[in-house]
């Protein structure tokens, strides 16, 4: 008889062991408690777009639960900064980020459905102005401060209406190399200190075709580039509508040119 | 080893067992003691697991109970119903069986349900509170309908062979139908607390004070009725898989034919009602992820692709277990079956299909990685798994499997029998031809979920369901219609089973406790730092939520405890038969002879 109970407490415990094991053995993810952020009036831009990043890229925000997987929601890595300015005409780049966060309903972006959550509901005022500030940065400029949510409890205070620039300078004019920084094109390809990883690397595009690389930028989805065939459908395919006419002459230009 | 002393070792076994679990509780009670009571505490500490981890094991261990004593009546009483009808006796002793297995398990339950309050009200006072503010009338029906329910088993059970004749026997049956109506009302009231904290209704915010919550649209939140449905199919496999545990266990003890033969009956029958429910059970499971998804958009992609994604391919893991451990069980029970030999050279094919299927199932799609993840990788989805990771190869592959373990039973039924009809011939090719056309239109609907959007692949999903469920329903009626007055090749021969097919029914049991305990967590960890979602945070500081490896240890801690009670529970069980073993009068003898479900 203890031969029998041997056995059967043999197969009890090895079963429960493999599924310990095989669950211990995939990756870990636990679910973290978004900190309680406390941050000063006078708190710097870059300490408020990196505890915004924090928020976006752990389990505190949940934001990567939906965006940057392709098709669930936009992807805003690198472009959210500047794509604003497009969304809703009259409103400022602060303010449309912030209406994003806690009014998402309030300006759907086309082609997808009204998922985003509201975050007000779970996240305290300081966390939504450090993601707001984080966004901003991706493409954009940091206009955030302390004063936007030190003391005030009660929505976004109004900022004057950004003027919109829309003058169309000369393509010669325009500083390529600081638009591929604005643009956030650096999250995904390498380009001086950035690794990239994610697309080709600026340089090696030197010699393409203007053509194909005017193409490549508005429609992304229209030619993939060699040896990147998986990861197609990555790269936004909003910059065609954030670079003016000439913005994208000098762009292509410089990309030919070897980026540098 | 003689009979006494072996008693008398496991006597001593089951007292260290529970002088141990009394020292714990001492320990904890004095550690409670000590602290400083003069300040309102929000949280209390527990030694060693801390707070979350006690009341972890207490509500796991409390439910694994809960789902026995609410599986296993409604087996009792469908058992007991055959009896009646079908008038076999060899089916009311089983389910006596079953009932007397319940008493124990029942106080078993009760006492870790007592724990769980006193943890509770100890170790979280101020949720606590909060909770009984809101639900404390219902709390109160709950104590009420629980003694009521005790009274019925007991009256149910003592009852039995007093009320075994004529009308008095519908009566008995009647207890028992009492006995399932009273748990299942219990259970939807405890739903109705804890389904809450996961949807509370949209009106409760962060500031509205407990007493001003209805207790009706508390209770009758998002979740609740798909919660009640899951449960209540959950627990009939449950139950299905302790009495197939029970019964493999006794086989292996036997001493005598008589006793193989009625434990590898009783065993088959087990085995047949747990795989027969687990079956329906992924479309309550469905119906439950829609209701979450359209309760919170973020609590559901939290469930599906956030923290846990890689929660439900441990899950198609096991359930992939579950479905190969059955049907293993089942072409090894062939064996016994006088005229099996002639399906024998199927099963490796249907293994085959088995064996695709499950790891199609447990191909991850989306899953949270990295930056550095997805370059690796290529791709935000892999560049080969990627394709079968998606719903469409998943719905085909879970659908297969299902066709192919109806398939099993029915050879298995078919396997002694000769149809006397006369459209027998044509009869099972119709048969052949509904499985295979269930086959094709799923298989078709998967591959052209390929080439379609979202919205429409998820409706695909219903055309293959559809179909799977009309093939088995035509099916069955065919071959009820067809045995009617079968020959046959030859009695079943139970009892001459090889033993490695009870360890597949100790597999299957202990899989499906231990998916309970992950499917547990999941329902409770996508709450993630909060008591009640969105409206109560948890600021304890054990609010974060664990990743999957410590779950898994603690979900293995709480099945190793609810199983070893449940041997002691199967021991006193046969304690108290021992003296029917004197009388040969009462051995079941009966049993010995052939049958079928
Ligand atoms: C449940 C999925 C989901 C989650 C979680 C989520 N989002 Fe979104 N988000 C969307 C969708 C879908 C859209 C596009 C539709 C819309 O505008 O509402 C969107 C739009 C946005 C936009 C506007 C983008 C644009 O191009 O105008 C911003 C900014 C944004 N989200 C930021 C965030 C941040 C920051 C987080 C984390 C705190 C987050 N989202 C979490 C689904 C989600
Ligand atoms: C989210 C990541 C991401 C961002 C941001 C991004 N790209 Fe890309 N890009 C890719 C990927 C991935 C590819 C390769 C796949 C393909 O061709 O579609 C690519 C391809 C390209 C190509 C085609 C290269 C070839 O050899 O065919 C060009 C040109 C390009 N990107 C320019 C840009 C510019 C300019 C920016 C900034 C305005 C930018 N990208 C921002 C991911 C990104």
């Amino acid at each position: 008889m203890w031969r029998t109970n041997l056995a059967v407490a043999f197969v009890v415990l090895g079963t429960l062991g493999v599924y310990t094991a095989v669950a211990n053995m995939i990756p870990q993810v636990q679910s973290d408690v978004p900190e309680e952020l406390v941050l000063s009036a006078d708190v710097s831009p870059e300490e408020l777009v990196a505890a915004g990043e924090n928020l976006y890229a752990g389990s505190g925000g949940g934001c990567t639960a939906c965006h940057g997987l392709g098709t669930r929601a936009p992807d805003i890595l690198g472009t959210a900064g500047s794509t604003c300015e497009t969304r809703e005409p009259g409103k400022s780049c602060k303010d449309y980020l912030y209406e994003s966060l806690v009014d998402p309903g309030a300006y759907v972006v086309e082609g997808f459905q009204p998922i985003m959550p509201d975050m007000s509901r779970t996240l305290s005022d300081a966390q939504i102005w450090s993601l707001v500030a984080f966004l901003e940065s991706q493409g954009g400029e940091v206009t955030v401060t302390g004063a936007d949510f030190a003391g005030s409890d009660d929505g976004p205070p109004p900022t004057p209406a950004d003027p919109v620039t829309d003058g169309d300078a000369a393509p010669g004019d325009i500083d390529a190399a600081a638009l591929v920084q604005s643009l956030g094109c650096t999250a995904c390809h390498a380009y001086g200190a950035s690794p990239g990883g994610i697309g080709p690397a600026l340089s090696e595009m030197a010699g393409l075709e203007l053509d194909y690389l005017r193409r490549s930028i508005i429609d992304p989805a229209a030619d993939t580039a060699t040896g990147f065939e998986a990861l197609a459908g990555t790269m936004p395919a909003t910059f065609g509508e954030l670079l003016t006419e000439s913005e994208l002459e000098a762009m292509v230009t410089y990309l030919a040119g070897g980026a540098e | 080893m003689s009979e006494s002393l072996r008693h008398r070792r496991a006597f001593w076994g089951v007292g260290l067992v529970l002088v141990a679990f009394g020292l714990l509780a001492l320990v904890g009670a004095g550690e409670l003691l000590a602290q400083d009571a003069s300040q309102i505490r929000r949280y209390g500490d527990f030694p060693v697991i801390g707070a979350r981890g006690a009341i972890w094991i207490t509500a796991q261990v409390h439910l694994m109970f809960a789902a026995f004593v609410l599986g296993v009546p409604m087996f009792a009483i469908v058992v007991e119903a055959i009896a009646i009808f079908g008038g076999d006796k060899r089916y009311d002793k089983l389910a006596k069986e079953f009932t007397r297995l319940l008493l124990i398990a029942y106080s078993a339950t009760a006492i870790w349900g007592a724990m769980l309050t006193f943890a509770l009200s100890s170790l979280y006072p101020v949720f606590w509170s909060y909770l009984t503010t809101i639900f404390g009338p219902s709390m109160w029906l709950y104590a009420a309908l629980f003694i009521v329910e005790s009274f019925t088993l007991y009256l149910y059970y003592y009852g039995w062979d007093r009320w075994s004749e004529g009308k008095a026997k519908y009566g008995h049956w009647g207890l028992g139908i009492l006995l399932n109506v009273w748990g299942t009302i219990v259970m939807f009231i405890a739903n109705g607390w804890l389904t809450y904290m996961m949807s509370p209704p949209a009106e409760v915010a962060a500031d509205t004070a407990p007493d001003q919550v209805q207790l009706w649209s508390a209770i009758f939140n998002a979740t609740w009725m798909p919660i009640n449905i899951h449960r209540i199919l959950a627990n009939v496999v449950f139950g299905g898989a302790i009495v197939g545990m029970y019964a493999a266990y006794r086989f292996l003890a036997a001493k005598t034919d008589e006793e193989r033969a009625h434990y590898d009956w009783m065993g088959y029958i087990g085995n047949f009602i747990a795989i027969g429910a687990l079956i329906v059970l992924p479309f309550a499971g469905y119906y439950l992820g829609r209701e979450i998804y359209e309760f919170n958009q973020q609590m559901g992609i939290t469930m599906m692709g956030g923290f846990m994604s890689w929660l439900w391919i441990i899950q198609a893991f096991l359930i992939g277990v579950l479905f190969l451990a059955g049907n293993y069980y089942l072409w090894i029970g062939m064996g016994r079956i006088p005229g099996a030999e002639r399906f024998t050279p199927y099963v490796k094919y249907m293994l085959v299909v088995l064996v695709a299927g499950v790891i199609v199932w447990a191909t991850p799609h989306t899953i949270i990685a990295s930056r550095d993840e997805i370059a690796a990788m290529g791709g935000t989805h892999h560049p080969f798994l990627g394709a079968l990771g998606v719903m469409s190869a998943k719905n085909t592959a879970v659908n297969l499997m299902i066709l192919t373990t109806f398939l099993s039973f029915m050879l298995y039924r078919r396997a002694n029998k000769i149809p006397v009809v006369n459209w027998a011939r044509s009869g099972t090719i119709a048969q052949g031809a509904a499985l295979a056309i269930a086959a094709v239109v799923v298989t078709f609907y998967g591959v052209y979920g390929y080439f379609v959007t979202a919205i429409v692949r998820i409706g695909f999903s219903v055309y293959q369901v559809l179909a799977v469920l009309a093939a088995m329903l035509l099916v069955v009626v065919l071959d009820v219609m067809m045995l009617r007055g079968a020959k046959s090749r030859g009695e079943i021969r139970w009892g001459q089973m090889p033993p490695r097919s009870q360890y597949a029914l100790f597999v299957l049991a202990v899989t499906f406790t231990w998916l309970m305990g992950l499917m547990g967590f999941a329902r409770s960890g996508i709450r993630q730092h909060w008591h009640v979602y969105e409206v109560i945070r948890d600021t304890s500081a054990q609010a974060a939520t664990p990743a999957l490896g410590p779950a898994a240890t603690m979900i293995s801690v709480c099945v190793l405890i609810f199983l070893s009670l449940v041997a002691i529970i199967f021991w006193l069980g046969g304690l108290a038969e021992k003296p029917a073993h004197k009388d040969p009068a009462d051995l079941v003898t009966a049993v010995s002879r052939g049958g079928e479900v």
